[in-house]
């Protein structure tokens, strides 16, 4: 155990317990806020506390929470009640709306406070604390309110979860089916509102809307589910609200809002990196991936295309026999496309494993070289690749009205999209055509064969027909 | 043309909603019987959406009501389903196809109440039919347009009800969900279900619809459509603009004056 760790001093419990309370409460509400897009709406809320607080401790003569939360509480809920109504009855736009009402109370209440600053003295050190928090000074008492407040929130999103999640997905849904639309947005406002009224005494007005939107922002990526996102979301918070605690518990004269609001930016930053399916390195993965079997495809319809222009006359008559693959060394290959010789050589040892490709010995007669075959199978994919890319160009000339030489590169992207499913439409949409744009014969689905005769004949004039 | 219908299952009366003063429904009046499925067609902006949202409550109207089955829709929510645009949506959201379909389950449900075996049954049977059951637990970014379309369309399944309004269901979907969707709307209209389905394609509505509703911000016509799909009747409502209304409108809006009293 470290040695500036005092685990047996008391005010470091305190301080672990209150954040970490803190900041599961506001992650819960905060999932919502995210999902509805209203993140701008709790930064809002967030700085507009301030008023409430100043006036409180003018009336209340008292910085204990009790005094001072009650204050912030009824300016949050004043200030996003006027958002609504700005928003509903006037020209002006929810973000606008948003906007004016946070310069216009958090003003109000940096006006406050300097005036309370000049007046009161020295009495009012430590209100300028909720601006960026600090929480070193919690009080036992503080904790039981933070506990019975972070319960409280807990227990009404357990309740109203499939409300909530309606009200977040779909709202007109909601409202169509008869759910009392407006009380569950006002149940939700006012669950954010006391989120953010135990919040600012930790990370303070500033940085609050931090510690709503980084932990759900953070869980999006390791799940798909609502459920498991909330107790993602709280638990991200947890151990952001954990370490930046302990950071500013260890190091002296360091705030602990902002090094809570560091630790969560890095919960985030490491989800949005390293998270599975949808983090930025799975991706690289996944295109990575696909790049690899684009390459592989490509051998496959190189092949093929040698095999059609081998033997036009079995690739063209129905029922004529299979065209089997040339043997092509991989300098052949080369000639036929620009392959990067390293991936080519790792594209054919893939396709060899996967019984698509075969090596060929030279033969002892010299009548053919070494190199590679394509199995019936390998033979079939690549037949199956032309196709898609001839169905494809046809697609863009005929449908999309596109010039016959500008359609190759789309259809060389194009091909190693499309699903069986697509490919069957394409076709249905296409009236089952025989030759491409270019006046190539279309191959057959099982792909042994193509209809029509070879592509010697002059090309068909796609805009004629 | 208007057709006189008796115990009409929807009866629009005077309906007028307008947009910051700008007319998207003037004067709508019109009846749909039980048992028939209604095209609601007309050009982009014609008030289509806003037609089916003023009917469930969803937009304020300046004049004029909606009755289903011959009353408000608060005594009747529980026999109306209605189907918003896919685009209305956004479809990241952290759900399967099956947690979306059991939405449709919510009302039934009522506030508060935890969801049954009996709801979860009914929202996986209305997945298999549309043709869904194997992407149940699928996110729902992860289906294609048309899969998120027939998603919606087993949440309005599962609600069980006797009136379907629908927001053009046909939008960019593939030919395998047209294919089901259309038959899903024989199979309900043939329960004795009414059906109404916003759709802007001219060329498929007279082949989809028994009846149709031509609308361009004004009633044109509706009934049967042998007597509304007519020549001049389909000029009216795709082709000469309502400059004098767009007009009128425009000065009420200038002058910042209700378009109704
Ligand atoms: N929320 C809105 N605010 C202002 N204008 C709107 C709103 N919704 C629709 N409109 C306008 O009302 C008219 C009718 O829209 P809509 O009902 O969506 O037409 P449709 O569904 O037939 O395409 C359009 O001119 C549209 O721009
Ligand atoms: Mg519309």
């Amino acid at each position: 155990m470290p040695q500036w760790l005092h685990l047996d001093d008391p005010n470091l419990w305190l301080v672990l317990a209150g954040t970490v309370l803190v900041g599961a409460a506001s992650a819960l509400v905060g999932v919502f806020a995210f999902l509805r897009r209203r993140a701008l709406v709790g930064d809002a809320v967030a700085h507009s506390v301030l008023p409430g607080i100043a006036l409180a401790f003018v009336v209340g003569q008292s910085r204990s929470l009790a005094v001072l939360l009650p204050g912030a509480f009824i300016s949050g809920l004043l200030a996003l009640w006027s958002i609504d109504a700005i928003a509903r009855n006037s020209r002006i736009k929810p973000d606008a709306a948003t906007g004016l009402v946070l310069s216009v109370f958090f003003g109000t209440g940096i006006l406050l406070m300097t005036w309370i600053q000049r007046s009161q003295g020295a009495a009012q050190a430590g209100l300028d604390r909720f601006l960026f928090g600090q929480a070193a000074g919690i009080l036992p008492t503080d904790l039981y309110l933070f506990a019975a407040v972070a319960a409280f929130l807990a227990v009404c999103i357990a309740i109203a979860l499939k409300e909530f999640r309606l009200l977040s997905f779909d709202p007109e849904f909601a409202r169509a089916i008869g759910m009392p639309f407006r009380s569950l947005e006002g149940l939700l406002a006012v669950l954010t509102v006391l989120a953010v009224v135990i919040g600012v005494q930790t990370v303070g007005v500033v940085l609050m809307a931090a510690l709503l939107i980084t932990p759900a922002a953070a869980a999006r990526f390791w799940t798909d589910r609502l459920g498991t996102m909330l107790l993602l979301a709280a638990g991200i918070a947890a151990m952001g609200s954990m370490a930046g605690s302990m950071v500013s518990y260890a190091v002296p004269r360091q705030p602990t809002g902002p090094w809570i609001i560091v630790a969560l930016s890095a919960l985030a930053l490491a989800s949005m990196a390293f998270a599975p399916r949808r983090g930025w390195l799975a991706q690289r993965i996944r295109l990575a991936a696909y790049r690899r079997k684009i390459a592989r495809e490509n051998v496959l319809k190189a092949f093929w295309h040698a095999a059609e222009e081998q033997r036009p006359e079995v690739a063209s008559v129905p029922g004529a026999g299979h065209p089997t693959s040339p043997v092509l060394s991989e300098a052949q290959l080369l000639e036929r496309r620009a392959f990067v010789p390293r991936s080519l050589r790792r594209s054919m040892r893939k396709l060899a494993r996967q019984g698509l490709l075969q090596a060929v010995q030279a033969q002892p007669d010299a009548v053919s070289a070494a190199g590679w075959q394509a199995t019936p199978e390998g033979l079939r994919a690549g037949a199956r690749l032309a196709r898609i890319h001839r169905l494809w160009e046809l697609y863009l000339t005929e449908k999309l009205r596109i010039a016959p030489d500008h359609v190759h590169d789309d259809a060389e992207a194009i091909e190693h999209l499309i699903t069986p499913e697509l490919e069957a439409e394409l076709e249905a949409v296409l009236d089952h055509p025989e030759r491409d744009p270019h006046g190539s014969a279309i191959p057959r689905p099982n792909g042994t064969g193509s209809r029509g005769k070879d592509r010697t004949e002059k090309p068909i004039n796609p805009k004629a027909g | 043309m208007t057709t006189a219908i008796a115990d009409p299952v929807l009866e629009v009366h005077d309906l007028t909603v307008t947009y910051r003063q700008k007319p998207a429904l003037w004067d709508i009046d019109f009846g749909i019987p039980q048992g028939v499925l209604v095209g609601v067609v007309g050009p982009n902006g014609a008030g289509k959406s806003t037609l089916i949202k003023a009917i469930m409550d969803l937009v304020p109207t300046a004049s004029g009501y909606a009755n289903c089955f011959g009353q408000s829709l608060d005594e009747v929510r529980q026999r109306v389903s209605y189907v918003p645009q896919r685009e209305s949506v956004d479809w990241d959201f952290p759900a399967s196809a099956l947690d979306v379909v059991l939405m449709g389950r919510y009302g039934k449900r009522g506030l508060f109440r935890r969801l049954s075996n009996r709801d979860r049954r009914v929202a996986r049977e209305c997945l298999r039919t549309v043709g869904l059951e194997a992407f149940a637990d699928r996110q729902i970014a992860q289906l294609s347009g048309g899969q998120q379309q027939r998603v919606f369309l087993a949440r309005a399944l599962a609600q069980e009800a006797d009136l379907y309004l629908m927001d053009e269901p046909f939008a960019g979907v593939d030919a395998a969900t047209e294919r089901t969707t259309l038959e899903l709307l024989g199979e309900l209209r043939d329960q004795g279900k009414t059906i109404v389905v916003v759709h802007h394609d001219l060329q498929t509505a007279a082949e989809y619809f028994d009846w149709i509703v031509l609308l361009n911000t004004r009633l044109v016509a509706y009934g049967p459509k042998a007597e509304v799909f007519t020549p001049e009747l389909l000029q009216e409502t795709y082709g000469g603009s309502l400059t004098l209304l767009a007009n009128v409108s425009e000065l009420a809006r200038k002058q910042n004056l209700p378009v109704r009293e």
